[in-house]
């Protein structure tokens, strides 16, 4: 047992943090949110780096690295507000790679690394639950619609969750296909996400349910490192902004009132910090995750908007207005925390096996 | 990151698992349960057994009688002892005799620790006052020194075992010149010492504590721990020792199962209720991030840091939960929920929900409040300033 990062990880941590701060400037990212768009720049930049590869095989060009490494990153670019698909794609290559391989996993993680790929999960449906899929792969084409699929718009491939012959299969569709098209959606969190039609477009299955499963599982821990992440960093900034800012004559932070705000908060992100990362540990493990990702997702879910509506009560109107950076993880914190399952959704999967004895020491 | 268990931690376990098969007979369930922990010949063969195979001293340093293990095995021994309930410390075994070991004389060491280790010695803990609680440096009960004895005068409330007890272990004030917290010190008082009076307090719990009234109470000189005006350190020192039972998931964990077997076995219906099945997956949810926590406090300890956050953030997140977990059991049962164990059969779980709900208060004030907890959380977890 560790419950430090590792000084790989640590330096992982600083460095992304430090590039993060001096490369994304945060007024860059009011403006993609003014334009829809995303950060194309930062995401060449990511693979420049090496860091996209971070997860997969060094046999298949990757850094070797672990779901947990993966999770370091994660929760650097969701403290930054970077409007970047690492979640989307990572969930897919993890999944391909280690669930399904072949040709069209090697293919898809080579072309994530060169570049020429970019591949975006696509699972839900009118019924925004990951139980209700019912789009089918029919002699090798899909015809139907998916909804809420972050990064869409701007995806070289889809992964498209389908029922093959009854079974959940992940489909590979060419985003540019004839037949694919994706109307933006705008959200709370002011990220891309799409409604996407596809009408016979083309599609091959590339993975099977054991595949399908753990892009949902991998999915949803990332996802949960990304509230984690906006809790964290709306946590950090009250912090100091208590520390500076004075009323009848003291810093507001010397207040008890706002002293025990800061003392739950900071409970709250050190709580679903420890059990997002334990998922990710468990998934990188491959032993049957999915009642502790649940637990991680519902747990930071519930977090993020606790946290953040807090540091707004702590911040005043200061915390409001855009000049200030605050709304991103306000904002950005709750749409993570109904993607990939909302916190209802998961405690609905731990409530499915509640009467099975739990061992709360290894959990 | 690496968040499995070590292979000999999970052995040790196990053996905790067969020791505890072993030891957790009905006799010194009733014993315990009839002396509010004060215990009798039942904890008294028990303790014999914990000592000869050393558990609770496992941590320390061999030349110290103990076996050199990382503290995580400290954490696996509370948290197995809590689960079930066995009485593996009271205050006297888990505070009073660490700090007996860290600051008493050689002679104070050879003359209590031995007793305190077979669970011979019994310490009551004479901190409050009327007049002060959590701010304990306000304390009021005074020792005079005259010639080879102090003399005390004064009185304490929440002296809890005191009627049953050889010793309290009393903090006074020695000095009422000095500033408040530099005039404290710490006497060792036999409970048989002329001049001390008793008095039980009967409490919602169903147990007792105690208020003590010293009037012209003298122990000799060689009674002083550590030095004459140090005992505000001690004080807080013992504190630390007191907090690290109050933060464990076992008992809270065991709580839950009970509530949940009892509504397989007896209530399956309701078991199958959805709203039934959301709301215990929203405490195991709540179970899971207390255990997160009271991990995280335990890691820091097992690597020698402080953990003064992480305690508190354990502390206040552990006696929250139980209120809740009991809150919420009692809902989930219905009118049964409010039966107690006198009830006989149809209580459910012998009682132990309600009986929960009665004694979870003490646990959000008592071993310093959640108030004070969470000011130390901001305070020197996040740097606020005071």
């Amino acid at each position: 047992m560790n419950l430090d990062l590792s000084e790989t990880q640590e330096l992982l941590r600083d460095t992304a943090r430090d590039y993060l701060a001096r490369e994304v400037p945060l007024d860059r990212i009011r403006q993609l949110e003014r334009e829809h768009g995303w950060d194309e720049t930062l995401w060449k930049a990511l693979r420049d780096q090496g860091w996209l590869g971070l997860p997969f095989a060094e046999a298949s060009g990757g850094g070797g690295g672990s779901l947990l490494d993966a999770g370091v990153l994660i929760e650097e670019f969701a403290r930054r507000a970077a409007v970047v698909p690492g979640v989307e794609a990572f969930a897919c290559g993890v999944a391909l790679e280690r669930c399904a391989p072949g040709a069209a996993a090697e293919a898809l993680v080579a072309g994530l690394l060169d570049g020429s790929v970019l591949p975006v999960p696509a699972l839900l449906e009118a019924d925004d639950r990951f139980g209700s899929v019912a789009l089918a792969l029919a002699g090798g084409r899909i015809d139907g619609e998916k909804r809420f699929v972050d990064y869409g718009q701007f995806a070289s491939h889809h992964l498209v969750l389908a029922r093959d012959s009854g079974d959940l299969a992940l489909c590979r569709v060419d985003a540019r296909a004839d037949g694919v098209s994706c109307e933006p959606l705008h959200t709370i969190g002011r990220t891309p996400t799409a409604r996407v039609r596809y009408a016979n477009a083309p599609a091959e299955r590339v993975g099977g349910p054991e595949a399908a499963r753990a892009l949902l599982l991998v999915g949803r821990a990332l996802a949960a490192v990304q509230c984690v992440g906006s809790a964290a960093q709306a946590l950090e900034q009250t912090v100091e902004y208590a520390k500076l800012r004075e009323a009848f004559g003291r810093p507001i932070g010397s207040f008890q009132a706002v002293k025990h705000h800061a003392a739950g908060m900071a409970s709250k992100v050190a709580s679903s910090r420890h059990l997002a990362f334990e998922a990710l540990a468990a998934l990188e493990r491959g032993a049957d995750a999915s009642q502790r990702v649940a637990l991680a997702k519902a747990s930071a879910s519930r977090a993020v908007p606790e946290v953040t509506m807090l540091a707004h009560q702590i911040h005043g109107g200061n915390g409001i207005i855009e000049e200030n950076d605050l709304y991103f993880f306000t904002l950005r914190g709750k749409e993570r925390s109904l993607a990939w399952g909302t916190a209802d959704e998961c405690l609905a999967e731990v409530a499915a096996g509640v009467n099975e004895p739990i061992d709360w020491l290894t959990l | 990151m690496d968040f499995d268990w070590d292979p000999e931690h999970l052995s040790f376990r196990d053996e905790l698992s067969d020791f505890v098969a072993r030891w957790r007979t009905p006799e010194l369930l009733a014993e315990f349960a009839a002396t509010y922990g004060a215990g009798g010949p039942e904890l008294s063969k028990f303790r014999s057994a914990l000592e000869e195979k050393g558990y609770a001293r496992m941590c320390w340093p061999e030349e110290h009688g103990g076996q050199g293990k990382d503290l995580l095995y400290q954490f696996i021994f509370v948290e197995e002892m809590e689960y079930w309930g066995m009485p593996y410390g009271n205050l006297t075994y888990t505070s009073i005799g660490p700090s007996i070991r860290q600051f008493g004389s050689e002679a104070q060491k050879a003359k209590y620790l031995p007793g305190i280790w077979s669970g011979d010695y019994c310490f009551a803990i004479g901190y409050s006052e009327p007049n002060a609680g959590t701010d304990l440096a306000a304390l009021r009960t005074r020792a005079v020194r005259v010639g080879d004895e102090w003399v005390i005068n004064g009185q304490k409330i929440w002296t809890s075992l005191a009627d049953v007890a050889t010793h309290i272990w009393l903090a006074v004030r020695t000095n009422p010149d000095a500033p408040k917290h530099q005039g404290i010190s710490v006497l060792v008082v036999p409970t048989d010492a002329p001049g001390l009076t008793v008095r039980p307090l009967h409490a919602m719990y169903g147990g007792h504590t105690c208020e003590t009234f010293y009037d012209d109470v003298r122990v000799p000189v060689e009674n002083l721990v550590g030095g004459e005006g140090q005992g505000w350190g001690i004080v807080m020192h013992a504190l630390n020792h007191e907090r690290v039972g109050l933060a464990a998931t076992g008992g809270l964990a065991r709580l839950f199962d009970q509530l949940v077997a009892h509504l397989a076995e007896e209530r399956p219906e309701r078991l199958a209720d959805p709203l039934v099945r959301q709301r215990l997956a929203e405490l195991v949810l709540d179970l899971s991030e207390h255990r997160a926590l009271a991990l995280r406090n335990a890691w820091v300890i097992s690597k020698g840091g402080m953990p003064i956050a992480e305690a508190s953030m354990a502390k206040v997140s552990a006696s929250e939960l139980r209120t809740r977990i009991a809150n919420v059991a009692m809902d989930l049962l219905g009118r049964y929920g409010a039966l107690s164990k006198e009830s006989g059969a149809l209580a459910p779980a012998e009682g132990r929900m309600e009986w929960s709900f009665r004694i979870s208060p003490i646990f959000r004030f008592g071993g310093g409040t959640n108030e004070v907890m969470r000011d130390i959380i901001a305070g020197a977890g996040l740097g606020l300033p005071r």
